[in-house]
């Protein structure tokens, strides 16, 4: 009698035991990959800047309309603490792989998150897939990450089809709206990856809407000197100009155009370039006119406050050592990885497939966004169907969200002024 | 050294390289000696050019990328086994390199890098711009399952990777070897020493440095084609860049040109170091392990210009 | 393609060329003398950029006003290089000396990363802006000043080479430096003076470049190979050399990407290396 009722506590034990000693972990780790080094440097910092304030938000308490702000940590996982891994991947897609990879199984997060550059972030998510890890990308732009067929990879933010799309909308709206015909379009465009897949969606966008493209520029970026394509830009005048161009490169480009008195009527970009906040800042009424695609407009606090309040916290972070404002790239990276932590959170566990099934189950409502989204909800592609592309327009010197109309805070100028009449 | 023992601890050696996958698991160790086996087989092919023969290039990255396209390419649009392709991306880099060489040759010293730069560039540009193979937008290799060899794509285990580019390094080494001590060997470092002297010696120097040329490009376009195989996405960014061509050609310097362990030496300790500090201090956005790379690279160059191996031969003379 | 926009382009291919030839001056300059190309010349280019914007930010110096003072820096900048580094590889085989500089070049850059950050840095409203117009052509002022400035800078070197006693010594130096020293010239002191010089030129090219260019820790890179590429195709060692080269650079690299496509502007400009080169192997006005 003694020895059944021995094994029995025991089996009892045996039972409760492994219970009891499998607390829930006290802290979630995250893997991060950007750029810190080389010529995208500022973007991965100021993302990285991004996720920092994002953790923040969710493990200190916080009065923000925003997933976990009013939390400690994740309370579906008692309160545990989100803890990031910072990776620089220095713009290689190898290097991209191995420290996915030493992410998982050395540090063995539980996540990852990133990488900015399409080509990383394919090889990022590769292997994701391979270990079953989800990975949660909030900024690579290439349609093409999304028909993979991968089950772990998740796109929160808007890619260039979306943003194409967007431009060619506002192109034939305007059209319509001041009654004008624009016939020609000239796309110039970096020699990379995003330049090279942004130029091929606006060019197969631009043949369906029965536009003619009469200049299409490659340049090598990084250029000491942009007079020939500038001269060619001239030469050729089309109706509207697409450029795609990183920071530098931008720069130089409305320069020499100022120089050379090359006046496009219509000039819309694919960002990068054109939303780094410095961009609008340096080049002052030399960009007055210009119009850019932008996921995030910073001028829509004033229909939703909380992202005055955001971009405070963010100006305010100890590694923004200059005060930046929160920008594109940062505000989606924010954006996306709030969008993780709450999937994490849902899921009360740190099993793959549980934070994967939270994921397909997102529904974040639009406000709860800083984002001009209808929400994030992910289709069967891992796409964020939610997501919506605004244009931007630089007007007295700040950018002011121009389409659609419905969400504009100012009406668009057009054309631009040319250089002589410039002010 | 007694030469038992130096084939002894040759072969004790080997057979703890053949030993490691079942001793380090993890897969981003495994991925830290793929690395140095892959980076110490395109040292290795530009020492044979550079190293015995002497003829400095600074665009070695041509052909590390034309073995990655050719292999990736054939694939896709005819379905070949990359092994095929790695054999017609080594006959196209040979080709190339019998082109390239031709005029090149002619050129010494300074001339002769900045020319090989140029070469490299020049292809880099175009492959940027050629729209079939993907242009700057890169290529993505198809990803096939299950692991296989004929489709040389293994993707539960790093194990099998680690034997081919083990064995792309003894392939190399191999090659450096029986050329060291060959009359072709012979011929090269006479060209390396004195390329006059050599030519009054009746010795065709063209043809040789030709040779070398043809054994280096061959080697490094395989590594290219493992390449593509083991990261399965490449781009003309990472398979043609001049950086790349320099970091070659460095590791090859740190462990020592013209010898026959420098490359290997050079890539087992630049390889790792350039993880670590990526990894400790890669993160933090200062560009500190570049900061720690270019003193150690200028350290390396002032202390010890001829590499580990001279340190090493340094420190054996002192004793013996 | 119209005669206006081909001349338009030949303005700027011309403008520029004289930058890229002053930048290109200062490597012939020390290849001459000691036969090492300087692989950190890009990052020279890019401390003189970042030395006259700190004097703009900092103290409201316009680019043209501190120029003489970002020439003075790179000036001991040169020599403190030489001093610190080259003075140890001078016997060393070429490869070793490339590297020495290579690796100079890496931690030179992300020293500046460390510093200053990634940001890119723009000289706002300098002495210097706006352009003219010459019967519908138009010349940036920023652009014109710095090709005279160039020109100037060029003209200084070449009568401190030729007419000068320290220039003669260089020279002398140059040519046969056991010669030079048994004359009493003290090497040392003229490799010294050959790095200062040569840095000191970048350091003008890159107080002109300034007043239009963005600066940031990479920003010496493009310009660098370009210097490359005319100090091989004037001849090594051939400081007027340079100045044709320098030209012929940027009237092609901007002409071809006019005339055939700017994707393809610098495959052009190598070719046209490659071609010379190879027809005569010393550069066009170089000494073997």
């Amino acid at each position: 009698m003694a020895t059944r009722v021995t094994a029995l506590v025991l089996a009892l034990l045996a039972v409760i035991a492994p219970a009891a000693f499998a607390q829930t972990p006290k802290e979630v780790v995250i893997g991060v990959l950007y750029p810190l080094s080389g010529n995208a440097a500022q973007v991965g910092i100021d993302s990285a800047n991004a996720v920092r304030l994002a953790v923040d938000i969710i493990n200190a308490k916080h009065d923000l309309n925003l997933p976990l702000a009013r939390g400690e940590g994740l309370p579906g996982l008692g309160g545990a603490k989100i803890r990031v891994i910072f990776v620089d991947h220095q713009g290689k897609p190898d290097v991209g792989q191995a420290e996915a990879e030493r992410l998982i199984t050395q540090e063995k997060v539980h996540a990852v998150f990133g990488a900015y550059f399409s080509g990383v972030t394919q090889t990022v998510a590769q292997v994701a897939e391979r270990y079953g890890v989800p990975h949660l990308n909030a900024e690579s732009s290439s349609p093409l990450l999304t028909e993979r067929g991968l089950k772990w990879f998740f796109r929160t933010s808007p890619h260039d089809g979306h943003f194409s799309q967007a431009m060619f909308d506002y192109i034939r709206d305007l059209e319509k709206r001041r009654n004008v015909k624009f016939k020609t379009v000239g796309i110039m465009h970096e020699a990379t990856q995003f330049g090279s897949d942004s130029a091929k969606v606006q060019e197969e966008l631009a043949a369906k809407y029965g536009y003619e493209v009469t200049v299409k520029i490659s340049y090598r970026d990084k250029a000491t000197n942009l007079d020939a394509e500038v001269g060619k830009l001239k030469a050729a005048n089309p109706d509207i100009l697409l450029p795609s161009s990183y920071t530098n490169d931008a720069i130089l480009f409305v320069k020499t155009a100022k120089n050379l008195d090359y006046n496009p009527k219509l000039l819309i970009a694919q960002n990068a370039g054109w939303t780094d906040p410095t961009f609008v800042k340096e080049m002052g009424k030399d960009v007055e006119g210009h119009i850019t695609r932008a996921p995030f407009a910073l001028d829509m606090a004033a229909k939703k406050p909380m992202i005055r309040q955001v971009n405070e916290m963010f100006k305010k972070l100890k590694d923004n050592s200059t005060g930046r404002d929160i920008s594109d790239a940062p505000a989606r990276a924010f954006t996306g990885f709030l969008t993780l932590a709450d999937a994490i959170n849902r899921a009360k566990s740190v099993s793959p497939e549980e934070i994967r099934k939270a994921l397909v189950a997102t529904n974040i409502p639009a406000d709860q966004l800083i984002m001009p989204w209808t929400g994030v909800k992910f289709d069967e592609k891992g796409q964020n169907t939610g997501v919506r592309a605004i244009l931007q327009q630089v007007q007295n010197g700040a950018y002011a969200t121009i389409y659609p109309f419905e969400l504009a805070a100012a009406d668009p100028t057009f054309p631009l002024t040319p250089w002589k009449d410039r002010k | 050294m007694a030469p038992a023992l130096r084939w002894g601890l040759g072969a004790l050696a080997l057979a703890a390289l053949l030993a490691v996958p079942f001793v380090v698991t993890q897969p981003y160790p495994r991925h830290v000696f793929i690395s140095i086996f892959l980076y110490a087989t395109l040292a290795q092919a530009w020492n044979l050019l550079a190293g015995y023969c002497g003829q400095i290039s600074l665009g070695h990255a041509v052909f590390f990328g034309t073995g990655a396209y050719t292999s990736s390419v054939l694939g896709k649009e005819l379905g070949l086994t990359p092994w095929a392709g790695m054999v017609a991306g080594v006959a196209l880099a040979v080709a190339l390199s019998q082109l390239i060489g031709y005029p090149v040759f002619r050129l010494r010293g300074h001339y002769l890098a900045i020319a090989t730069i140029a070469v490299g560039e020049i292809v880099q540009t175009l492959m940027l711009n050629w729209d079939w193979v993907g242009a700057a937008r890169g290529f993505f290799v198809p990803i096939k399952r299950p692991d296989s060899f004929v489709n040389f794509q293994f993707h539960q285990s790093k194990q099998t990777y680690y034997y081919i580019a083990l064995g792309l390094l003894l392939l190399a080494l191999g090659v450096a070897r029986r050329i060291e001590r060959s009359r072709t060997g012979f011929y090269f470092r006479a060209i390396r020493e004195d390329q006059d002297a050599a030519a009054s010696l009746g010795i065709p120097v063209a043809a040789y440095k030709q040779r070398a040329m043809a054994w280096s490009a061959g080697l490094t376009a395989m590594g290219g084609t493992f390449y593509a195989q083991y990261i399965l996405f490449i781009d003309p960014e990472s398979v043609f860049p001049l950086s790349l061509s320099i970091l070659i050609c460095l590791v090859a310097v740190l462990g020592g040109v013209g010898t026959l362990w420098g490359p290997l030496v050079g890539a087992a300790i630049l390889v790792p170091l350039s993880e670590g500090t990526r990894i400790y201090f890669g993160g933090t956005g200062k560009a500190i392990d570049l900061l720690i790379f270019g003193a150690l690279i200028m350290l390396i160059s002032v202390v010890q210009p001829g590499g580990i191996m001279a340190l090493a031969q340094r420190g054996r003379r002192r004793t013996g | 393609m119209t005669l206006e926009v081909l001349l338009q382009g030949l303005i700027g291919g011309l403008l520029m060329g004289f930058v890229y030839a002053l930048i290109a001056a200062g490597l012939s300059l020390i290849f001459g003398l000691m036969e090492i190309v300087n692989f950190a010349h890009g990052e020279f280019l890019m401390l003189a950029m970042f030395a006259t914007f700190w004097a703009w930010a900092l103290a409201g110096l316009d680019p043209l006003l501190s120029l003489p003072l970002t020439a003075a820096l790179l000036f001991l900048l040169g020599i403190a290089v030489y001093h610190g580094l080259i003075r140890w590889i001078l016997g060393a085989p070429m490869l070793a000396q490339i590297f020495a500089t290579f690796g100079l070049a890496v931690f030179l850059r992300s020293a500046a990363q460390a510093l200053w950050g990634v940001d890119f840095r723009l000289v706002k409203d300098p002495l210097v802006s706006g352009r003219i117009s010459l019967g519908g052509l138009f010349i940036g002022l920023p652009q014109l000043v710095a090709s005279v400035g160039a020109l100037a800078a060029f003209a200084f070197l070449y009568w401190l080479i030729r007419k000068t006693e320290t220039g003669r010594a260089l020279q002398a130096t140059a040519q046969d430096r056991q010669a030079a020293a048994l004359m009493g010239i003290d090497t040392q002191w003229m490799f010294a003076l050959g790095w200062g010089i040569g840095a000191a030129c970048v350091g003008v090219a890159g107080g002109l470049l300034t007043i239009f260019f963005y600066v940031f820790p990479d920003v010496g890179a493009s310009f660098a190979l370009l210097a490359y590429v005319a100090v091989a195709l004037g001849g090594f060692g051939n400081v007027p050399g340079t100045l044709a080269a320098g030209v012929v650079v940027g009237v092609v690299e901007v002409m071809s990407g006019l005339l055939i496509a700017p994707t393809l502007k610098y495959v052009t400009v190598f070719l046209i290396y490659l071609a010379v080169v190879l027809w005569r192997p010393q550069g066009l006005f170089g000494r073997f």
